[in-house]
C-alpha cells in the first residue's frame, strides 16, 4: 500500500503511522468484553458496517435504551444534588465490578426514594406555609376586631351619654327614632372573610370588590411586615391581610370568585374573642410540629443525596463506557449461521501485538471456547492519519491539523512548525524585556500542569493551557530577537560592546545634522545601539526588516518547495520531481532568490545600488546597461540568463505533465474495456465494499485545467507570497513603536514631574498599556499573522491537507467527548 | 572577520545542543532524527537572524543623526 522512497531514515512524525485494515471475528458471547479491552487500549477506529440501518433496527439498541434511561437518572441525581448543594466526591480508584443489571436495579430503587421524598416534602411544605399564613389572619384580624370593638363601645358609651343628656320635651322627635334605632339594635347582619392577598394587587383588589358589590362592603387591609412563602407557588411574596364585611348572599359568592381570581388565601376566623386565643395557639402547635417533620425529612434526604454524591462519578463512567461499547458493538456486523461478530477498522502496524494480546485477554476472562480471529485486509482505500503526538508536539500539530488534516503519510509541515513558527512569531514580536514577562506567565501555566489537566478550565483559559509549550517557545524566541533588536521594552542596552557609532569630532557640532561616523567594528550581536532615537533610525531598520523578511520568506518558501521534492520521491513520482520540482525552483530562485543575493552582495560591498531599479528594469529592459547600479561582473548576463530560465520554468511546469500524465493512464488500461471480476477471498461478505473503483476515470481537460491553475497559483503566488512576508516587517515596526510610545510619553513624562503620586499614576497606566496593548492584543495579533504565513505562503507549496484524522475508539477520549 | 568568528560560534553552539538532546533524550533512531532536525532548524534560524542584521550594519549607506534634544 505505501511506496516507500526508502533511501532516508524514517522520523517521528514526517509522516503518519502506517496504517492497515484489519478484521477481527468475535464470538457472541465474549464481544462485549473484548470490545471493553479493546475501548481500554484505545487504537482501533472501527468502520461501521451497519450504516444503512436506522439506529432502531440495530441488534443492541435495547440495550442502548436502558443505558440512556440510567444516564437520565444520573442526571437526575446531579441536578438534585445540585439544587441541594451537596458536592460530588471526587473518583475513587477502587475498580468496582458493577454489573449494569445491578446497577439499574440500585439507580431505580435510589430514584423511586429520592421522588418519595420529594413529593412527600413539598406536601408538608405546603401545609406548613398554610398554617403560617393562617397565624398571621389571626393575629391580624383579631386586631381589627378588638379596635372595632372598643370603637364600638366607645360609640355607644358616647350614644347612651348623649341620650341620657338631652331627655327632654326639646328633643326632636326624628333623633329620638334615629338613636332608639341604634339602641335597638336591629342591626343588620353582616357576615365577612377574612384572608391575605399579594400586596402587588391589593388596590386592584380593592377596587374590583367595591365595584361588583356596588359599594356594599366594607374592606380593611394591613400590611404583613415580611414577605411569606405563598403555598401554592412556594415563593416569597408580599402579603396583605384583608378583612371584608357583606351582607347578603349573592354578595358573598361574588366575593368568593373575585378572591379566587386573585389568589388571595381565604382563612376561616371565629368572632369569638376566647376561640380565637385559642385558635393561635393550636395553629402555633401545629407550626412547631411540622416544621420538625420537615426538617427531618430534609435531613433524611440530604443523607441519601451524600451516599449518592460518592458513588456518582464511578456509576456515570460505567454508564458512559457501556453505552459506547454498545454503540460499537452496533457498528458490527452479526453473522448469524456462525454466531459471531465480525468488526473492521483502521488500526497503526505497530499496534498489532497489543491488539492481539488484548483479544486473548478477552477469550480468557470471558470464559469463551473459541478464539477471536484477527486477520489483516488489504484494500486501496485511503487510510486515516494517526502522529504520535505527546503532550509538546500535540499542540503543534493541533495548529497544522486546523488547516487541513495531513493525507495519509504526506509531509507533515509540523516537524518544522514546530521551531518556525514561534520563531515568525518572535520576528513581529522582538522585545526581550516583553519576552521575559510572557516566559514568566507560561513558566506558572507549566508548573501548575497536574493541577490543571485534571481541572474544567474555561475556553479562553483551555486554550491558553493547551498551547503552553507554544507560548514557551514563542517566548524564548522573542527574548531572542529582543536581544537582536536590541529592545528591552524599547529601551535599548549597550550589552556586548560599545556602539559602533562616535562623533565626527570632539565637539559633537554635526551630530544632529550629518550624523556620526563609524569609527569601532560593526557591534557585534544585534542593532546598535545608537540607532534608538535618532532621527535616521526609521528609514534604517524599515530597510533592515524589510529585506530580513524577504530573505526570511524566500528561505521557508525554498523549504517547502524542498518537501514537495521529498513527498514525490516518497510518492515514486518522478513526473512530480521533473517537471513540478525543478522548474519551480528555477522560477522562484531566478527571481527571488536572485533578489536576495542581491540584497547580500549590496549589504557586504556597501555599494549604493538601487534593488528596485534593477529588478523593475530586468523586466522592462533587460539589456540595457546597468551603469552605477552594477553590483558584480557580468551581472548583466547573469539577469538575462536567469529571466531566460524563469521564462522557460511556465510552459516547463504548465505542459508536459498532462500529456504524461494522459499517457500512463493510457498504457496502464491498455486494452481493458470491461472491470474485472472481483477475486476470490476468503474473508466474508465486506469484500464487496472495497474496490468499487478500481477503474479510475481520465478527462484530460480537467487535469489540464487543474494543472492550468496550480501554474497560475505558483507563478503569480511567488510575487505575492514574497511580499507577504513584508508583514514581519510591519509587524515589528508596529510592536517597537508602540512600545517607544508607551515608554517615552507614559513613564519618561511621569517620571519629569518629580511628583510621587504622578509616577505611581504614570507607572500603573504604563504596566496596564503594556499588558493589556502588547501582551495581549499584539501577541494575539503576531500569532495570527505568524499562523497565516505558514497556512498559506509555507503550506501552499507542498500540502494537500485532504486526508482524515484517526479517531480510535478508546475510553480515555470518551470524557472529552461528552462534556 | 567577526562574521566568521560568530558564524562559527553558532556552529559550535549548534553542536553542543545536538549533543545534550542525545544524550539526555534518547528515544529511538525515529525520535532522535526527528530532535536533530527540531535543533539544526532553530540553529539554522537564529544564525539567519544574526547574519542579517550583522551583515547590514557592516557597510552602512545612512548613519544616525541625533534630534535635537540629545
Amino acid at each position: 500500500m505505501a511506496e516507500h522512497g526508502g533511501c532516508f531514515p524514517p522520523m517521528d512524525l514526517f509522516r503518519s503511522e502506517p496504517m492497515h485494515l484489519v478484521q477481527v471475528i468475535i464470538p457472541i458471547e465474549s464481544a462485549r468484553l473484548t470490545v471493553s479491552y479493546l475501548g481500554d487500549i484505545g487504537l482501533i477506529q472501527f468502520k461501521d458496517l451497519n450504516s444503512e440501518k436506522s439506529p432502531f433496527q440495530r441488534t443492541y439498541a435495547g440495550q442502548i435504551k436502558r443505558c440512556a434511561e440510567l444516564a437520565r437518572k444520573l442526571r437526575f441525581f446531579k441536578d438534585q444534588m445540585s439544587k441541594a448543594d451537596i458536592k460530588l466526591s471526587a473518583k475513587s480508584e477502587a475498580k468496582a465490578e458493577f454489573n449494569l443489571d445491578d446497577l439499574e436495579v440500585k439507580l431505580g430503587d435510589l430514584e423511586a426514594e429520592l421522588t418519595e421524598i420529594n413529593g412527600n416534602n413539598e406536601k408538608l411544605q405546603r401545609s406548613y406555609n398554610e398554617l403560617v399564613e393562617y397565624k398571621l389572619v389571626l393575629q391580624k384580624a383579631g386586631e381589627f376586631f378588638k379596635v372595632a370593638q372598643s370603637r364600638a363601645a366607645a360609640q355607644q358609651a358616647e350614644v347612651s351619654s348623649e341620650q341620657a343628656a338631652e331627655e327632654s320635651l326639646e328633643t326632636p322627635l326624628l333623633k329620638d327614632q334615629e338613636s332608639t334605632t341604634v339602641d335597638q339594635g336591629k342591626q343588620v347582619k353582616l357576615g365577612f372573610l377574612t384572608g391575605l392577598v399579594p400586596k402587588g394587587r391589593s388596590m386592584a383588589f380593592e377596587r374590583i370588590l367595591f365595584r361588583a358589590t356596588r359599594g356594599n362592603v366594607f374592606l380593611r387591609q394591613s400590611s404583613v411586615d415580611e414577605a411569606v412563602i405563598d403555598p401554592s407557588s412556594g415563593e416569597k411574596v408580599e402579603k396583605n391581610v384583608f378583612v371584608v364585611f357583606f351582607s347578603g348572599e349573592r354578595a358573598k359568592s361574588k366575593i368568593l370568585k373575585i378572591c379566587e381570581a386573585f389568589g388571595a388565601n381565604r382563612y376561616p376566623f371565629a368572632e369569638d374573642l376566647s376561640k380565637q386565643a385559642q385558635m393561635i395557639i393550636e395553629v402555633s402547635r401545629r407550626i412547631s410540629e411540622l416544621k420538625t417533620t420537615i426538617d427531618a425529612g430534609l435531613l433524611h434526604r440530604a443523607n441519601l443525596l451524600e451516599t449518592i454524591g460518592q458513588q456518582y462519578e464511578q456509576w456515570s463512567d460505567l454508564v458512559r463506557k457501556e453505552k459506547s461499547i454498545y454503540h460499537t458493538l452496533n457498528m458490527l456486523s452479526i453473522d448469524v449461521t456462525k454466531k459471531c461478530l465480525v468488526a473492521e477498522g483502521w488500526s497503526p502496524v505497530f499496534a498489532t501485538q497489543q491488539i492481539q494480546d488484548a483479544l486473548k485477554l478477552a477469550t480468557i476472562d470471558s470464559k469463551s471456547q473459541v478464539g477471536a480471529i484477527f486477520q489483516v485486509l488489504h484494500t486501496k482505500e485511503l487510510p486515516p492519519t494517526y502522529f504520535r503526538t505527546n503532550k509538546f508536539t500535540e499542540s503543534f500539530q493541533t495548529i497544522v491539523d486546523a488547516y487541513g488534516v495531513a493525507k495519509y503519510q504526506e509531509a507533515n509541515p509540523g516537524v518544522y512548525t514546530v521551531v518556525t513558527f514561534p520563531f515568525l512569531f518572535a520576528v513581529m514580536f522582538g522585545d526581550w524585556g516583553h519576552g521575559i514577562c510572557i516566559l514568566l506567565a507560561c513558566l506558572f501555566l507549566i508548573f501548575k500542569e497536574k493541577k490543571y489537566s485534571s481541572q474544567k478550565l474555561g475556553d479562553i483559559m483551555e486554550m491558553t493551557f493547551g498551547g503552553r509549550y507554544v507560548i514557551l517557545l514563542m517566548a524564548l524566541f522573542s527574548i531572542y530577537t529582543g536581544l537582536i533588536y536590541n529592545e528591552f521594552f524599547s529601551v535599548p542596552f549597550e550589552l556586548f560592546s560599545p556602539s559602533a557609532y562616535a562623533c565626527r569630532d570632539d565637539a559633537c557640532s554635526e551630530a544632529t545634522t550629518i550624523g556620526l561616523i563609524k569609527t569601532r567594528d560593526t557591534y557585534p550581536f544585534g542593532v546598535d545601539p545608537a540607532w534608538h532615537g535618532s532621527r535616521s533610525e526609521l528609514p534604517f531598520l524599515n530597510s533592515l526588516k524589510m529585506k530580513m523578511s524577504i530573505l526570511i520568506g524566500v528561505a521557508q518558501m525554498n523549504l517547502g518547495i524542498i518537501l514537495s521534492f521529498f513527498n514525490a520521491l516518497y510518492f515514486r513520482n518522478p513526473v512530480n520531481v521533473w517537471f513540478q520540482f525543478i522548474p519551480q525552483m528555477i522560477f522562484l530562485n531566478g527571481l527571488f532568490g536572485y533578489l536576495s543575493l542581491l540584497i547580500i552582495v549590496k549589504w557586504c560591498t556597501g555599494s549604493k545600488a538601487d534593488l528596485y531599479h534593477v529588478m523593475i528594469y530586468m523586466f522592462l529592459s533587460p539589456t540595457d546597461d546597468l551603469g552605477e547600479n552594477q553590483l558584480f561582473a557580468n551581472q548583466k548576463t547573469v539577469q538575462l540568463v536567469l529571466l531566460l530560465l524563469s521564462l522557460i520554468a511556465v510552459p516547463w511546469m504548465l505542459l508536459p505533465k498532462p500529456f504524461i500524465l494522459k499517457a500512463q493512464h493510457n498504457s496502464r488500461h491498455q486494452g481493458q474495456s470491461y472491470t474485472p471480476l472481483e477475486g476470490t477471498e476468503e474473508s466474508l461478505q465486506v469484500e464487496t465494499a472495497h474496490d468499487s473503483h478500481g477503474h479510475e476515470e481520465f478527462e484530460f481537460s480537467e487535469v489540464f485545467v487543474h494543472q492550468l491553475i496550480h501554474t497560475i497559483e505558483f507563478v503569480l503566488g511567488a510575487v505575492s507570497n514574497t511580499a507577504s512576508y513584508l508583514r514581519l516587517w510591519a509587524l515589528s515596526l508596529a510592536h517597537s513603536e508602540l512600545s517607544t510610545v508607551f515608554y517615552e510619553k507614559v513613564l519618561l513624562l511621569a517620571w519629569g514631574y518629580n511628583n510621587v503620586i504622578i509616577l505611581i499614576i504614570g507607572g500603573i497606566v504604563f504596566i496596564f498599556a503594556t499588558v493589556g496593548v502588547l501582551l495581549v492584543m499584539e501577541t494575539l495579533s503576531a500569532f495570527l499573522h505568524a499562523l497565516r504565513l505558514h497556512w498559506v505562503e509555507f503550506q501552499n507549496k507542498f500540502y494537500e491537507g485532504d486526508g482524515y484524522k484517526f479517531a480510535p475508539f478508546s475510553f480515555a477520549l470518551l470524557g472529552d467527548e461528552d462534556e | 572577520m567577526g562574521f566568521f568568528v560568530t558564524t562559527l560560534t553558532f556552529i559550535v553552539i549548534g553542536i553542543i545542543a545536538c549533543l545534550c538532546t542525545r544524550v539526555c533524550c534518547n528515544k529511538g533512531p525515529s525520535a532522535n532524527l526527528f530532535h536533530l532536525t527540531l535543533v539544526i532548524t532553530a540553529t539554522v534560524c537564529c544564525w539567519m537572524m544574526w547574519a542579517i542584521v550583522y551583515l547590514a550594519q557592516m557597510n552602512p549607506l545612512i548613519v544616525p543623526i541625533l534630534s535635537e534634544g540629545e
